[in-house]
């Protein structure tokens, strides 16, 4: 059998798992875990027993020999802001994921199932690209209240790669490529990438840009603060709807896109208008990003699950291509990315930094 | 005999007044109110007759007896929503002022005198873009939460001037023309101004956009909910720092441009990199409003007492001079928009508005 890498990437409510024979996919899955189930742990940490049993039964079905494993790749989570690239799993990291220190969402365990495998299969585990990774220049930083500083947090993964295949195309590396690239899915990352450096970016949870699905993006602040003094909020209850029943959930109820273009088709105007609205949204902060870049950008890169709608990156397109030129990259690369991650360090070409 | 328009432009702390003859400015003063004869009134309104003496008696030295008085335009308050324009005073607006139904701002007496002396001289009375206006189309409406919603709030009568004066260089009319125009003041308002109508604006006061020497525009939302929870404010002292005290102000303890211009000439590094940070700021929001309008517009002006500066004018140059034609306008026009209102009135060229 081959050598193989085992690729890990929890999402809130599943997990995507993939066995890669160096950078090619051999298997690719995607569990659900009922959400009933999840809500009972206050600490996604401790869905740990729970997901691992789905990763195990997986694993069992793929007649792995356990000598062929080579390495595992785990999603990064929010860390402290750190330099871009591979890092290795260490203690240090684990207690900050296990104490929620940087926050408490389900790529927590990415580097937790990733260690855990390593010492199983006693191969090198890595995370890839973190949420943080932080190449933000002091302008970015500045938010114009002291006591608040604009944070370098993206779905870093995805739009490296996304602007390393793009640039490939082009017979240039992503070192020499300056992109927006727009990330949009679940929540949606904005970023100016320089030279292959994200020098700023929206910060998709409860940061600034454009509203998603389910999440606010900036909002007015007077009115924001009006709504926190208002008593009808925690601080909690209000963070709770503005990270996850902000958007299209709270306008339409609904988050899926692709529901809400049947109902646009069906003739919900409602739906046209709040859908129309994200959009418009998502056009202006691709302005904000090709300032911050003087203009001097190789392409607008439209990523993540929702850049499969035609209707969206059609509306996309008409405001921004004056920009530059806009190119689709539908989906998403993360798994690969984190295999390619792997494969750099198997190769000696990247030494994984210590966190 | 001259045919003389009074325009009156009242402040939080005095009053500007003027004579215009056609676009001919034949005269104008402010003129400072003691701050503690005006705290006697919690009313605005009621500062009626304290500030009309003040006028009278510079009416009068003015020879305005030997003058023939053909309209009076006065500053427009906060009203309801109404579309950009020119509106005649009426009992329904004079009576919102004075019950303070939208505001209880010096602006409120702008109308109330007006209408006052168009009384006296039996000439039109009028009130020129006020401050809050409808121009928005449904989707610049839509923050990404129900409770809030985006207003289009402006220095709409300064931004509407000097985009018609620039549509007329052009030899075109204001509705002819797009512009992206930049006010920048103690506040910062950059508006998408499609055809005369102001169609997206960040709303400079406890709204989104850039910073500016005083104010806070957007900021990440999660950490101004914790702001806001921490115990440290009430909901008045955190508006009042957001309003006040934010931006330059906040950062370096100076919202005077030219003094922090000075502190970056004598080596002060922090003081670059914060008025480096809103050049960035301001640069980012054009940018966004020129793909509101989808990238179709004559010239993007810049105006406002910042424009004067001509260091902060090449620095915003370098991050947007990609995007087309720059026109500055430094200054602001606000006294000969509200006479040039007037005079169109008066010959036929633009028909007022009921309110």
């Amino acid at each position: 059998m081959q050598e193989v890498i085992i690729a890990i990437n929890p999402g809130s409510t599943s997990i995507r798992m993939a066995l890669f024979n160096w950078d090619e996919v051999i298997s690719e899955e995607t569990v659900s875990h009922p959400i009933d189930e999840l809500a009972v742990f206050d600490n996604v940490a401790d869905q740990f027993d729970l997901r691992m049993k789905n990763v195990n039964s997986w694993l069992a079905g793929q007649n792995l020999e356990e000598n062929k494993v080579v390495a595992i790749a785990g999603r990064g989570a929010p860390l402290r802001p750190l330099e871009e690239g591979v890092y290795a799993i260490n203690q240090r990291m684990l207690a900050d994921l296990r104490s929620m220190r940087y926050s408490n969402h389900a790529s927590n365990l990415g580097a937790i199932i990733a260690d855990h495998l390593s010492k199983r299969f006693n191969v090198p585990a890595v995370i890839v690209e973190p949420v943080t990774i932080d190449n933000f220049t002091d302008f970015a930083r500045v938010s114009g209240v002291l006591g608040i500083e604009r944070r370098c947090r993206s779905h870093a993964l995805n739009i490296k790669e996304v602007g390393r295949r793009e640039a490939k195309k082009h017979g240039k590396t992503i070192r020499d490529s300056n992109y927006v690239v727009a990330h949009m899915g679940g929540g949606i990352s904005v970023a100016a990438m320089k030279k292959g450096l994200i020098v700023d970016v929206n910060d998709a949870l409860l940061g600034m840009g454009p509203f998603s699905p389910n999440r606010a993006g900036a909002l007015p602040i007077g009115p924001l603060v009006h709504l926190a003094y208002s008593g009808k909020y925690t601080e909690k209850s209000l963070t709770t709807m503005l990270s996850r029943e902000s958007g299209l959930q709270a306008y339409l109820g609904e988050t899926d896109v692709r529901k809400v273009e049947e109902r646009i088709a069906a003739g919900d105007e409602k739906a046209a208008l709040y859908y129309d609205a994200m959009i418009y949204q998502i056009a202006k902060e691709i302005g904000y990003c090709a300032a911050v870049l003087k203009g001097r950008l190789d392409g607008i890169l439209l990523t993540g699950g929702m850049a499969k709608s035609k209707r969206l990156t059609g509306a996309l397109r008409e405001y921004v291509s004056f920009l530059g030129e806009v190119v689709v990259h539908a989906g998403e690369y993360e798994m690969s990315a984190l295999a390619a991650g792997a494969i750099k360090v198997l190769k000696g070409e990247e030494t994984p930094k210590e966190y | 005999m001259d045919q003389v328009v009074i325009v009156i432009n009242p402040g939080s702390t005095s009053t500007k007044m003027a004579l215009f003859c056609g676009e001919k400015r034949l005269a104008q003063e402010a003129v400072s109110h003691p701050a503690d004869e005006l705290r006697v009134f919690e009313n605005v309104a009621d500062q009626f007759n304290l500030r009309m003496k003040n006028i009278d008696d510079w009416l009068t030295a003015q020879g305005i007896e030997q003058k023939k008085v053909v309209a009076v335009a006065g500053r427009g308050a906060r009203l309801r929503p109404l579309k950009s324009g020119i509106y005649r005073i009426n009992e329904n607006m004079l009576n919102d002022l004075r019950t303070m139904r939208y505001s209880n701002h010096a602006g409120n007496l702008g109308a109330i005198i007006a209408d006052h002396l168009g009384r006296r001289y039996n000439v039109p009375a009028i009130i020129v873009d006020p401050i809050t206006l409808d121009d928005f189309p449904e989707i610049a409406k839509i923050s990404g939460v129900p409770e809030i919603e985006r207003v289009c709030r402006s220095h709409a009568l300064n931004i509407r001037e000097v985009s018609r004066l620039e549509a007329q260089k052009l030899g075109k009319k204001l509705e002819q023309c797009n512009f992206v125009t930049v006010h920048m003041g103690g506040g910062i308002s950059v508006a998408a101004v499609a055809h005369g109508r102001i169609v997206d604006v960040n709303d400079a006061l406890l709204g989104m956009g850039p910073f500016s020497v005083e104010r806070a525009g957007a900021v990440p939302i999660g950490a101004l909910v914790k702001m806001a929870f921490s115990g440290k404010y009430t909901e008045q002292q955190l508006i009042h720092k957001l309003s006040h005290e934010s931006g330059l102000k906040g950062y370096l303890g100076e919202n005077d441009l030219r003094k922090v211009e000075q502190m970056i000439d004598d080596g002060d590094e922090k003081a670059a990199l914060y008025y480096g940070a809103m050049i960035y700021q301001i640069a980012r929001e054009i940018c966004a409003m020129t793909v509101v309008l989808k990238g179709r517009f004559e010239r993007i002006i810049l105006t406002g007492g910042m424009a004067k500066s001509e260091r902060l004018v090449a620095a915003l140059k370098e991050y947007i001079a990609f995007l087309g034609d720059i026109a500055v306008v430094p200054g602001e026009f606000e006294m000969e928009a509200l006479a040039a209102g007037a005079v169109r009135v008066l010959d036929g060229s633009e028909t007022p508005n009921d309110y």
